[in-house]
């Protein structure tokens, strides 16, 4: 019954909803008990031969007014209180999606996309229940039962009424401890359905790996192991789950026989005829359905509450990158200057970044460069704020990062990541993702700039074709060349390139290159990358080794120092050299 | 953004009321005919157990409580008789109960597991134009909302079917006029669930609709957020979701709606009219002739009880109608013709075995005039022919999007092969079974995709003829041992989804590895050197050579360096092979290639090239 409570906020929220709704129900079980007493009258009547033909259509038109206005409270109260459900539903889907947007990267590493789904979709759904089968049953079965108890003990007697609520306790007892073991059950089988849809995810966005290793039948296997482990879980569910009925059923029966051993008694000490002991197990008949729907109450609840337990703590993990206490609203500018002492991943030790202290003047080209797993893309995602740095701090024009709000941070930057992502729309409206009111005219130059405009307007439609999931098909280059103008339409202060043109040949490559210095003079540029021809012209180059900046300098300055990056440099020259020397040699 | 789902999703039709739904869904129950029998038996003694026990008590009553006569053998004989009908009934309607959710699930596990493999059947053509939240929510969401059907409905139906028919001859016994009278309601109550059936099933499907099209969004929001997050897009996806959301409720109030109007409501009016009907009839013919009162007694009591089955199964219906759509949504897609160019260009299930159909030995690889087009409209490919011999290397070169990735994504089969023709060792590419393909040629992706296990896990991929040794072995041959060592859990270290804790050189890398645990016979390479450093590039270009040493290899590369001394290089301008020649020949030519090559000279080194006195 926990669920109840714990829903409590959205009850408050629309307790008109709720009141009127249930209201209108216990008027609709009111006004059922009409017919029936009209019906007795019109026998009666009948039997003593006193029915008048008005008497007789004065009961119909009872009958008839009984009949439309249920038929008119019935379908209010269901608009009400399913309709609650609903907006319990979509407010939930809504908190989801918001906590969602507010998740830094980190949250993303722990939560697999297809669980965070699962949460959005079944878990949603048990809850609802709660707010649909849940209310209907928790009303029908308190009311109904009290009104047939109260019935019992005013018309009957209330020892009997006494005794034969005696083995009820039993239910209360056995539905308790039913639904405890029903939670921690339903608990596994939703994180089993969590990992089908995980399962199934992973299994679509890699479908060419499969495809290209023949890993079908692997796939196939463990999906079959899946979705049996679904089946194993629920199935545990379903063991506690048909327990209900039977137990309720059984202390009924219980019940029965108690009254029917103490009417018997009365019966026979005179205290009570047998017609009331008859009408009495009839009553007793009638607590049959109230008895089970508070079974049911009981497993819906107890499914709702594992689900709103799932629900809340994923709503219940922090957002990791949040504006700092007092943090201004303002667009920073000016001078880059990092002073991270060291940085870890929030959920290892290993430090990626040690002692990392530059300035980058404003309106300057960085460059960032050193192996695989240097730490590279870190160091310009902390600018970003993707994660946040334990020890040291970041500066935009002599204000810490920390000091302004996210938004303001991001207004100032525009960022190419390493793993481009195209959103299922027109080209025109990815390009435009950052500005959706930006004009076709600054498109075309963002896509011209980013050297991507030739090929967009060979696309089937132009500036409107699909892309993302269900779009045409587009090469690696392609759609990194996209998510470059993208960036480069929001014209920023900030313009980070994160190993952004490893999937572009040399020529576009200068292409995008020669634009970028054309076009953002005075403002400022980092580019972390691979090939050292595209940190050529920048101001600062960094080496990274294991975290650290083994050297820092200009392109003339590092290649002078003899030092990785010299040796990275030549290395490159070499596979030039090599190639010269075969076309000449 | 805001015009993509308006144009893309709004095509997904909605397609009519099949009655081969019910048919197929009722096929599933085959293997499980006899436990679902056993079921409705110990539903039906259940039943009649619990219509036993108030006999049970009228005969303690009439027999014996009514002339106060307690004789302690024939009432405990009752009291025993009592409980063993309310045990039997208990026990029975456990397993009942039990028996339908299980072969439920087991159905639903069933439909899944079918749905799955027709996934690993498609084409890739049809995942590059459906979203993968799509396919997901129909994998999972979908199919979960047909198993109400089977845990529920189906032994409502039944249940009260078999009540209503027993109610029905009751009714006969006891008066024909009165059966007659409610035979006259049974086409009303028809009349109402035909028109609710037509409403509620347009509604169903839009509302399922509308949620595949929420779960989409949620499910790429979800993958693009830190995109999202970045361009600070939070407040337009959270209005955007917010709209979807809100359409998605009012769908489902629509559904509300109508059962209120229709369903429980609906069927009470009726209950009252027909009591009216009954009152009335025998209110005027009293004004004749006696009216037997114990007669109306009974007759307004069987109309109350047979309206109860009534209400029964429409409760359900809702969840009938909600399966129907789900399951119509299932089998459209299982029923989606677009799968995976297989052995003999037919759909191949992946039971084929690995015996049958030809074998690939010297890895001579064919291309012959082939043309292609995505879309039917637009030719990525014209006209491509080469040959590599079993051992060359064959490189492809051309600026981003000449359709280099297509030709090695034909080569691969995943895209069928409709204009010319394309063979390995002389069969053409449709001959082979699917084992023997992917088993032989070898392919690097230019977008390593990483799956949640870990390193080893992700280069064995589900092979398990694949030692623990020979991973080592695949990582050491490509340099990845390197990055395996500076893991705190070395081959063990866990990878989280799509391998994002992992630099791209380094997911690189093993993807790399991966492809040589295998050892294949012709080996693709896909723009596999684009983003790896120069260090780890040196490494795998040696890798590279002694892998490429005795296989076929058809090579994409952006940097002309890796593929100089390639036995064949061909130029691809828009689809077209402009020039062909080894490294030599095409400088000599001075044509598109020596363009290129002097323009990654001048861009990356133009000062040393110049230095060296080129």
């Amino acid at each position: 019954m926990r669920v109840f409570f714990e829903l409590m906020w959205f009850f408050k929220q629309h307790k008109w909803r709720y009141i009127s709704g249930i209201a209108l129900l216990l008027a609709v079980a009111a006004l059922n008990l009409i017919p029936p007493h009209a019906v007795g009258v019109v026998v009666n009547e009948l039997g003593s031969r006193t029915l008048t033909r008005g008497a007789l259509f004065f009961w119909l038109y009872v009958i008839a007014g009984t009949a439309v206005l249920s038929y008119a409270l019935r379908y209010s109260w269901r608009m009400l209180l399913f309709g609650a459900a609903m907006r319990l539903a979509a407010e939930l889907r809504r908190k989801l999606y918001e906590h969602f947007v507010r998740m830094a990267p980190q949250f993303y590493h722990d939560h697999r996309v297809g669980d965070l789904m699962a949460h959005a979709t079944n878990d949603v759904q048990a809850v609802e229940m709660v707010g649909t089968e849940g209310i209907l049953m928790l009303v029908d079965s308190i009311a109904t039962g009290v009104a047939v108890t109260l019935t019992m003990v005013l018309t009957i007697s209330w020892q009997m009424t006494v005794v034969a609520l005696l083995p009820m306790p039993i239910i209360a007892y056995a539905t308790s401890k039913y639904g405890k073991k029903l939670h921690e059950r339903f608990h596994g089988a939703q994180r089993a359905f969590s990992e089908l849809n995980e399962k199934v995810q992973e299994n679509i966005s890699g479908v060419r790996v499969i495809r290209a290793f023949g890993q079908e039948e692997a796939e196939n296997r463990a999906f079959a192991e899946l979705s049996q482990s679904v089946v194993d879980r629920n199935v545990a569910v379903a063991r506690i789950d048909s327990l209900f009925d039977p137990t309720i059923q059984l202390v009924v029966g219980l019940s029965y026989v108690l009254s029917v051993a103490a009417g018997s008694y009365f019966v026979v000490r005179g205290h009570l005829t047998v017609g009331a002991l008859i009408a009495f197990t009839m009553y007793l008949g009638q607590l049959i359905w109230p008895m089970l729907a508070f079974g049911w109450l009981f497993n819906i609840v107890e499914r709702g509450r594992a689900s709103n337990d799932r629900i809340t703590t994923l709503l219940a993990a922090p957002a990791t990158v949040v504006d700092r206490v007092g943090a201004r609203d303002e667009t920073p500018t000016g001078d880059i200057s990092y002073a991270v002492r060291s940085f870890h991943y929030p959920d290892t030790t290993a430090q990626v970044l040690r002692d990392i202290a530059f300035t980058l003047p404003r309106g300057r080209t960085l460059g960032v460069v050193g192996r695989t797993g240097a730490g590279k893309s870190t160091l310009l995602r902390l600018l970003l704020r993707e994660f946040d740095v334990q020890d040291g701090d970041i500066r935009i024009g002599g204000d810490s990062v920390y000091d302004v709000t996210l938004a303001g941070l991001r207004r100032a930057i525009a960022y190419v990541p390493q793993d481009h992502y195209l959103f299922s729309a027109t080209v025109a409206e990815n390009i435009a993702f950052a500005a959706p009111a930006a004009r076709m005219e600054d498109i075309r130059n963002a896509a011209r700039s980013a050297g991507i405009a030739e090929d967009i307007e060979r696309f089937p439609d132009g500036y409107g074709t699909l892309v993302g999931e269900r779009g045409v098909t587009l090469s690696g280059g392609q759609k990194q060349r996209i998510s470059i103008a993208r960036a480069l339409l929001l014209d920023a202060e900030i313009l980070i390139l994160d190993d952004a043109l490893s999937a572009v040949d040399a020529k576009t490559e200068a292409l995008i290159l020669d634009s970028l210095r054309a076009q953002r003079s005075g403002r400022t540029t980092l580019i972390a990358t691979h090939r050292l021809s595209a940190v050529e012209h920048a101001d600062l180059i960094l080496t990274l080794d294991g975290g650290r900046v083994a050297e820092a300098g200009t392109h003339d300055e590092l290649r002078r120092f003899g030092g990785l990056y010299e040796a990275m440099y030549q290395r490159q020259q070499l596979e030039s050299l090599v190639e010269a020397g075969g076309a000449t040699a | 953004m805001t015009a993509g789902p308006e144009t893309a999703m709004h095509q997904e039709p909605v397609l009519a009321p099949e009655r081969g739904v019910t048919r197929r869904l009722l096929r599933y129950m085959k293997p499980h005919t006899r436990t679902l029998a056993g079921a409705f038996v110990l539903l039906g003694v259940a039943t009649a157990a619990d219509v036993l026990g108030p006999i049970l008590l009228k005969i303690f009553i009439d027999g014996y409580l009514m002339p106060r006569r307690f004789p302690i053998r024939p009432i405990l004989t009752l009291a025993i008789a009592y409980s063993g009908l309310l045990a039997v009934s208990a026990l029975f309607n456990y397993w009942q109960l039990f028996t339908f959710q299980r072969v439920a699930l087991r159905i639903i596990q069933r439909l899944r597991v079918d749905l799955f493999g027709h996934l690993q059947r498609l084409g890739l053509a049809y995942f590059d134009g459906t979203p993968a939240g799509a396919l997901v929510s129909r994998a999972t969401n979908d199919t979960e909302a047909i198993k109400d059907l089977y845990v529920s409905v189906l032994s409502t139906f039944v249940q009260n079917g078999f009540l209503l028919v027993g109610i029905y001859i009751a009714m006969f016994a006891l008066d024909v006029r009165l059966a007659v009278f409610c035979l006259g309601i049974a086409p009303v109550i028809l009349l109402i669930m035909a028109v609710y059936r037509r409403q509620s099933s347009r509604i169903y499907q839009l509302t399922r609709r509308e949620l595949a099209r929420l779960n989409a969004r949620l499910n790429e929001s979800l993958q693009g957020m830190y995109v999202i997050q970045a361009m600070r897009q939070e407040r337009r996806m959270r209005t955007e979701f917010g709209e979807i959301n809100e359409a998605y409720r009012r769908l489902r109030m629509r559904n509300v709606h109508l059962n209120g109007l229709l369903l429980r409501p609906m069927v009470d009016v009726v209950y009252f009219l027909a009591l009216m009907l009954v009152l009335s009839f025998f209110g005027l013919a009293s004004r004749s002739t006696v009216v037997n009162v114990g007669v109306l007694y009974a007759f307004v009591n069987y109309l109350e009880r047979f309206f109860e089955p009534i209400n029964q199964m429409m409760m359900r219906l809702g969840s009938f109608q909600q399966a129907t759509v789900a399951a119509a949504r299932v089998f459209q897609l299982m029923d989606e013709q677009d799968v995976a160019p297989g052995a003999g260009g037919a759909a191949q299930g992946p039971a084929q075995g690995p015996a049958q159909g030809p074998a690939i030995e010297d890895g001579l690889v064919t291309f012959d005039r082939v043309s292609f087009s995505y879309d039917g409209r637009t030719d990525v490919l014209r006209d491509i022919s080469f040959t590599a011999k079993p051992g060359q290397t064959v490189a492809l070169v051309g600026h981003t999007g000449s359709g280099k990735s297509t030709v090695a994504s034909l080569l691969l089969r995943f895209y069928p092969v409709t204009r010319g023709r394309i063979s390995i060792d002389g069969v053409s590419l449709d001959d082979f079974g699917n084992e023997e393909l992917r088993r032989k040629v070898g392919l690097v992706l230019q977008d390593p995709f990483l799956f949640v296990g870990d390193v080893r896990g992700n280069i064995r991929l589900g092979d398990d003829d694949i030692s623990d040794a020979e991973i080592e072995e695949a990582a050491r041959f490509v340099g990845a041992d390197r990055v395996v060592g500076r893991l705190p859990g070395g081959y063990g270290e866990p990878v989280a989804e799509r391998g994002v804790k992992f630099s791209g050189g380094e997911r690189q890398l093993f993807a790399f590895a991966r492809t040589m645990a295998r050892q294949p016979r012709i080996l693709v390479l896909d723009e596999a050197t684009a983003s790896v450093d120069t260090e780890t590039e040196e490494v795998i270009q040696e890798a590279l050579a002694r892998m490429r040493m005795g296989r076929t290899t058809i090579a994409i590369a952006h940097r002309l360096s890796t593929i100089q001394d390639a036995d064949l290089i061909l130029v691809l301008h828009r689809g077209e092979i402009v020039e062909r020649g080894t490294h030599r020949e095409l400088i000599g030519q001075g044509g598109l290639y020596h363009a290129m090559y002097l323009l990654q000279q001048g861009g990356s080194s133009a000062r040393a090239a110049g230095g060296t006195g080129q």
